[in-house]
């Protein structure tokens, strides 16, 4: 039975565990607009990073530099999308 | 086909590391399908017209659930490849099932957020904003209710196949996929709900 | 009645009528002629059904050339309109309509299809690949592409053709402005042929990481390869974004839903936005393997390796970057600040560095070389001063301050057609007669083909040189008419001119085709142009399987060393061939597609659900199924070969 359950990955449910429940403090504590957005970032971006990491094995073959530089070549153009179009659109409207 | 056993059975074909490789890059894609969702979100946050803000209509009950439940599941699915990688048929098909069970747990919660949300009167027609949240959530749910369908597959195949290159390679995509979905949920429960509640 | 009432034409006129009866009177024949010389068993066993890349690359490439002809004759009824003031030849409706189409079948169904005709056609071969990645997701791209290109050309006779432009701004093209259906077909006709485009970016990305020829690194692949592999990066980030933006619009339409109207916090800019996040990008996916081919054809027809290859590689890989950080300057006048306008500047006019990089080395690739004026080379000589000044008036529009002049005029209609033709054009032309023996197995006529890149050259220059100049002195583009008083009249008779001698050009095409198909020799070996890259290396037709033995590379023009340098290309015994087997569902699930797409077109929401559970059942189908190809003996292989020339090289 012990051996169904990686020590690796239970650290790694265990871990993505606490970051939601960092996340959360934003809700349930009063902290300011600012603060809160930077804890939201952190925990999600460590977030993704875990789930790719530890429990998608994205580096494990011998292409993994490959899925590496697709995904992080995405996260760069998707941030760009996001932050690009909201300076656009809204804050220099 | 060449099967090399030097590696886990989902690498051990050419058409395996493919399709493997070919995935990820299908998820490169997906990333930024949902940052666009995620801009429009942004963009149309504020711009609810006569209609409800997000505050207004957001409960954090059914979002912890979903989450809690979809973290879990991507754990289970974790199991799963590595009991499959143990050549442990039977508890793979456990996890996974589980894991099955769990999508289908997190899609009923978020059909109720959906009818509360038309409950309240935010409806796909009532404002940019909702018609960016709930096609946002709805690509999202889309794409939950879709794997359901697929992992049942996989698991009807592994059942009567058993483990073979082919299966294997399956499983382990059918993994990537859902734990993809998990990510995106991450976000999704990052910077709109709890930014929304904020 | 009232149900069949929604299929009329809003605006008909006798042109429309003609072009019905000519449709119906076409589809006919076709029926007749395939059934008359029974030929529908081979039409399927052979085409419909193939997975073969090159197969599939020369659907593509016909029904590229098809689309050129159907925008061709759009664009020649507009400079009609337009040749002299006042003209009554359209009225302001059917022109909206004609440059709308005009807009959308050249980039999404004419330049598309023809760089997958030359990835599909050139790249398995160019890495000694024996097909793509995955062969099956490539006929399903090819039959998405071409249910789309249907979807979108039957719009003119089946309830009204798209009118607000090929960008299709909101809220212009919303419920209250675009009444018709025309702007639905726009939605899902492009959404249908993009999710084709889209598996074709992975599918060709995976196949360039993962399947070169043994000793092939990534900076050994020729340059071709390399630009397709840039492009379709390009292609896996940008078309999401398109995806999403034509859902929202198709919801906008028919769902009632304000993501981009002006009431209810819709938002008619965001549109504007996501399109050129994603048109941007798409500029570059045409113009990238372009530059691939001419980069081809330059070094063979120079005799000389290609000039600067690290700084080429290094140039489109900034390029793919970059295309994603210029959007705004499509819409500099939108209202956003000063601010955003400076960014976008900056980085538009960064973008023109490493594409002016790629132009040197192109010209240091020439210096010293011993250059032969075939009819490739010469396109490929005539694009480079010409690109040059399209991208000179690019780097004047890219100021933000100085576009508020510019924007909106014929200015920006010569620029971009001062890009896109020599630019992307020309290239499929040069790569289209550099390429014809290799598939066809004979040369198109030399004498016809130079006459035809004059006829194209010239016009070109008459059609839109003097567009820069009405357009500085105010001449709107989009606008059908224009009052004599303007005195832009004369220029754009000059234009029209110019339109008349590319539309002969064209033509003549056909013409070459023709003749050298009566005419030409078959015996032309399997490197007629004494070429460089390993696509040469194998037989003339190219076997199934592509390349008996499976090529060992040592240098980036693996086949030039291989002649010049006694490299053994093919070494090792014989080995059996592993190939994918054919499949009817692509074609069956297009078709699908099709059914699904007018179905939503015109709101009928039975045949839309219906298609949309049968798509899925394909899918799910495809999941069952036991599909693992079928084997070529080692006998096989070496029967073939024998008949097609000897011992491979």
């Amino acid at each position: 039975m012990k051996e169904l359950f990686p020590a690796k990955q239970v650290m790694g449910f265990v871990f993505s565990l606490i970051l939601t429940a960092v996340a959360l403090l934003v809700h349930f504590t009063d902290m300011s607009f600012s603060f809160g957005m930077t804890i939201l970032l952190i925990t999600a971006f460590v977030q993704a990073f875990l789930q790719l990491v530890v429990f998608m094995h994205a580096g494990e073959s011998k292409d993994g530099k490959s899925i590496y530089t697709t995904i992080f070549y995405g996260a760069i153009i998707a941030i760009v999308t996001v932050f690009g179009s909201l300076l656009i659109l809204l804050w220099d409207m | 086909m060449k099967i090399d056993h030097s590696q886990p059975l989902e690498y051990s074909t050419d058409q395996n590391q493919l399709n493997i490789l070919g995935f990820w890059i299908f998820l490169g894609a997906e990333i930024m399908l949902f940052a666009t969702l995620f801009t429009a979100y942004f963009t149309l946050e504020g711009r609810t017209g006569t209609g409800p803000t997000p505050a207004e209509i957001f409960e954090i009950t059914p979002v912890l659930i979903e989450t809690l439940v979809l973290l879990t599941s991507s754990f289970t699915i974790g199991l799963g490849v590595h009991a499959m990688r143990l050549g442990r048929k039977n508890a793979m098909i456990t996890f996974f099932t589980t894991t099955l069970l769990l999508g289908l747990v997190f899609l009923g919660v978020e059909i109720y957020e959906f009818m509360h949300y038309y409950h309240v009167g935010a409806t796909y027609q009532t404002s940019a904003f909702t018609a960016a949240l709930l096609t946002t959530l709805g690509t999202h749910g889309a794409h939950v209710t879709l794997g359901l369908f697929w992992g049942t597959f996989i698991i009807l195949q592994v059942k009567k196949r058993g483990l073979t290159p082919e299966t294997a390679n399956k499983s382990f995509i059918f993994s990537l996929y859902w734990h993809f979905l998990d990510v995106v949920w991450i976000f999704i429960f990052s910077f709109i709900y709890l930014k929304g509640m904020m | 009645m009232d149900f069949l009432q929604r299929f009329a034409i809003p605006h008909p006129s006798p042109a429309i009528y003609a072009s019905m009866v000519a449709i119906a009177l076409v589809s006919i024949a076709i029926v007749a002629g395939l059934t008359y010389y029974k030929k529908w068993g081979y039409l399927w066993t052979e085409w419909l059904t193939t997975v073969d890349h090159k197969k599939i690359g020369i659907m593509y490439l016909i029904s590229a050339l098809l689309m050129l002809f159907r925008g061709g004759a759009d664009a020649i009824m507009m400079r009609a309109q337009l040749a002299t003031p006042e003209a009554k030849l359209l009225d302001a409706q059917h022109y909206n309509e004609i440059f709308t189409t005009h807009g959308v079948v050249m980039i999404i169904f004419m330049a598309m299809p023809f760089i997958f005709a030359f990835m599909n056609l050139i790249v398995p071969l160019q890495i000694g690949a024996r097909d793509v990645a995955f062969p099956r997701l490539n006929a399903l791209s090819f039959w998405l592409f071409f249910a789309g290109a249907m979807l979108f050309n039957i719009s003119f006779v089946v309830g009204g053709s798209p009118d607000a432009g090929w960008t299709s701004y909101f809220p212009l093209a919303g419920n209250d402005f675009s009444t018709s259906v025309g702007t639905n077909y726009y939605m899902l006709a492009i959404q249908i042929s993009g999710i084709g485009s889209l598996m074709t970016g992975i599918n060709m990305c995976t196949t360039i990481l993962k399947m070169r020829a043994p000793g092939m690194t990534l900076m050994k692949m020729p340059m071709f390869t390399w630009s397709a592999f840039i492009a379709n990066v390009i292609i896996i980030f940008a078309f999401p974004v398109l995806t999403v933006a034509l859902i929202m619009g198709t919801t906008d339409r028919l769902f009632g839903t304000n993501f981009f109207t002006t009431g209810n916090g819709g938002m008619d800019m965001l549109w504007a936005n996501f399109f050129w996040v994603w048109g941007h990008p798409e500029v570059y996916i045409l113009i990238l393997p372009a530059f691939g081919l001419y980069s081809e054809i330059i070094s063979t027809f120079s005799g000389r390796n290609l000039y600067g290859y690290k700084s080429m590689v290094a140039s489109m890989v900034l390029i793919s970057l970059l295309s994603f950080l210029v959007w705004t300057h499509h819409f500099f006048t939108m209202g956003q600040g000063a601010l955003t306008n400076s960014i976008f500047s900056v980085t538009t006019m960064a973008i023109a560095v490493p594409t002016g990089v790629k132009i040197f080395n192109w010209l240091f690739t020439l210096w010293k070389g011993k250059i032969r004026f075939t009819v490739p080379m010469l396109y490929s000589i005539g694009f480079i001063p010409l690109f040059t000044i399209g991208g000179v008036t690019g780097v004047m529009l890219a100021m933000s301050a100085a576009d508020y002049q510019y924007h909106n005029t014929m200015f920006l209609v010569a620029h971009f057609h001062n890009a896109i033709i020599p630019g992307v054009v020309f290239a499929m032309l040069a790569g289209l007669t550099y390429y014809w023996p290799k598939f066809f197995g004979f040369m198109l006529n030399e004498k016809i083909g130079k006459s035809t890149f004059w006829l194209l050259s010239i016009g070109f220059i008459l059609a839109f040189f003097p567009m820069y100049i009405t357009g500085l002195d105010g001449q709107a583009r989009r606008m059908y008419t224009y009052s004599e008083s303007t005195g832009f009249g004369a220029l754009n008779m000059v234009s029209f001119v110019g339109a008349a001698l590319m539309a002969i050009g064209f033509v003549t095409i056909v013409w070459n085709v023709y003749y050298s198909f009566k005419h030409s020799s078959r015996d032309i070996g399997s490197d007629p142009w004494d070429a460089r890259s390993l696509e040469w290396a194998t037989h003339t037709p190219v076997p199934v399987y592509n390349f008996a033995k499976v090529p060992q590379i040592r240098s980036s023009e693996a086949f030039w060393d291989a002649k010049k340098h006694g490299h053994q290309l093919f070494t090792g015994k014989q080995e059996e061939i592993h190939m994918p087997n054919n499949s009817g569902v692509p074609f069956i699930m297009g078709m699908i597609f099709f059914v699904c797409g007018f179905s939503f077109v015109f709101a009928l929401w039975i045949p839309a659900v219906v298609s949309l559970i049968g798509i899925f059942v394909c899918m799910g189908l495809r999941s069952f199924e036991k599909d693992h190809g079928y084997h070529i003996s080692v006998k096989e292989v070496e029967e073939t070969e024998k008949l097609l020339g000897g011992a491979s090289k």
